[in-house]
């Protein structure tokens, strides 16, 4: 076998692999989609006594939120001066605990506290 | 550079709308540009002492039903004051106090994220200072104003319920929300003059006001620091104020 051969065969698999990738993606998404509607649908409310009852670490990243309204990690991380990672892990906490949602606009992912259905 | 103050006590009686009233005016006074909210959604007070010409309560704009711009009157022309002085008021009708005591988690949850909003949209309007006047103790609404404020102003008064309760809610309340917090004795009995005193709870004390029966009687009518800037009630309020602008 030729090296433009080996080449042709490296640069298949990769189409194949990137293929198959897409379509794993595709398939995650989804699924994302699946479970942002059924959070929506069970999305619990953050009320100030609920935000008092919240760990420190949880209450200050909620109370930043509330702040500055839909942020990403990077935009508490800068308001809360941690870490974006550790803001990140803090802010998927309130998101796994349905107090907050999370949405993408593009690259970004933003996070948001959750709408009450409000009643009038 | 907008700061918005909540002025809360742990029990009922202890002066927080007058002070709330002449803080206001006194801000007002001196060119800042002001904003008192009634969120003594329970027991309005506001309403008793200005005529409340609006369409909208802050009760309407905490439930969706308008912008926070709406419920506001401007009183600063009839007070003659260098800044505007803009007041929200609470609706007193018992009908919708009773609407009010039926809310749910959920509507105190959304009424939290409006009023957090409506502070937003005062500050984009350059307001200077927004004023929230509470209702006593642990009430959904007055928590929800201590949250969307910068600083907790605490009229205290002298008894021994007020002591224990306010302990708690500085370490239970106005700490885990990371606020800052400043003290007023109101009403004091015995020595003032050579009260040393200057921090309690690890919180400041602004002003020491001795009980005098002449402001509870005047200020069913009137606005001391208004009509008489030379009471020692007045004088208190001018030093509360300059305390707050050094601590902010």
């Amino acid at each position: 076998m030729s090296y433009s051969e080996v080449f042709e065969e490296i640069v298949n698999n990769l189409k194949n692999i990137n293929t198959k990738l897409d379509r794993v993606i595709a398939k995650m998404e989804q699924k994302d989609d699946h479970v942002s509607k059924k959070t929506q649908i069970m999305a619990d409310y953050l009320d100030v006594m609920t935000l008092l009852s919240l760990p420190d670490h949880l209450r200050t990243t909620a109370t930043t939120l509330f702040e500055i309204g839909p942020a990403t990690a990077d935009e508490i991380a800068n308001m809360t001066h941690k870490e974006r990672a550790v803001e990140s892990n803090y802010l998927n906490q309130l998101v796994r605990m349905e107090h907050v949602t999370k949405y993408r606009e593009g690259r970004k992912v933003y996070f948001s506290i959750n709408e009450s259905l409000r009643k009038k | 550079m907008t700061l918005t103050l909540a002025i809360h006590s742990s029990k009922g009686g202890t002066g927080k709308t007058s002070i709330a009233i002449n803080l206001a005016v006194a801000f007002a006074s001196a060119g800042k540009d002001t904003c008192l909210i009634d969120m003594d959604l329970r027991g309005p007070s506001l309403c008793s002492m200005f005529e409340p010409k609006v369409h909208f309560w802050i009760n309407d704009f905490l439930s969706g039903r308008c912008n926070i711009k709406d419920t506001l009157k401007d009183i600063g022309k009839d007070m003659n004051t260098k800044g505007h002085l803009c007041l929200s008021f609470a609706n007193p009708e018992i009908a919708e106090i009773r609407n009010l005591a039926s809310k749910d988690r959920s509507w105190q949850a959304g009424a939290l994220k409006t009023l957090m909003n409506g502070k937003k949209e005062l500050i984009r309007s350059d307001m200077d200072i927004i004023i929230f006047d509470t209702s006593p103790g642990v009430e959904y609404e007055s928590i929800n104003a201590v949250a969307a404020s910068d600083m907790v102003i605490i009229v205290h008064n002298d008894t021994n319920a007020c002591y224990s309760c306010t302990e708690q809610l500085i370490k239970g309340i106005y700490n885990p929300l990371d606020k800052k917090c400043a003290i007023i004795d109101n009403m004091k009995h015995g020595n003032c003059l050579n009260n040393i005193e200057r921090s309690r709870y690890g919180v400041p004390i602004l002003a020491t006001i001795p009980c005098m029966c002449e402001v509870a009687t005047r200020s069913n009518n009137e606005i001391l620091i208004h009509t008489e800037p030379e009471h020692l009630f007045s004088k208190s309020i001018i030093t509360i104020k300059e305390e707050i602008e050094r601590l902010y």
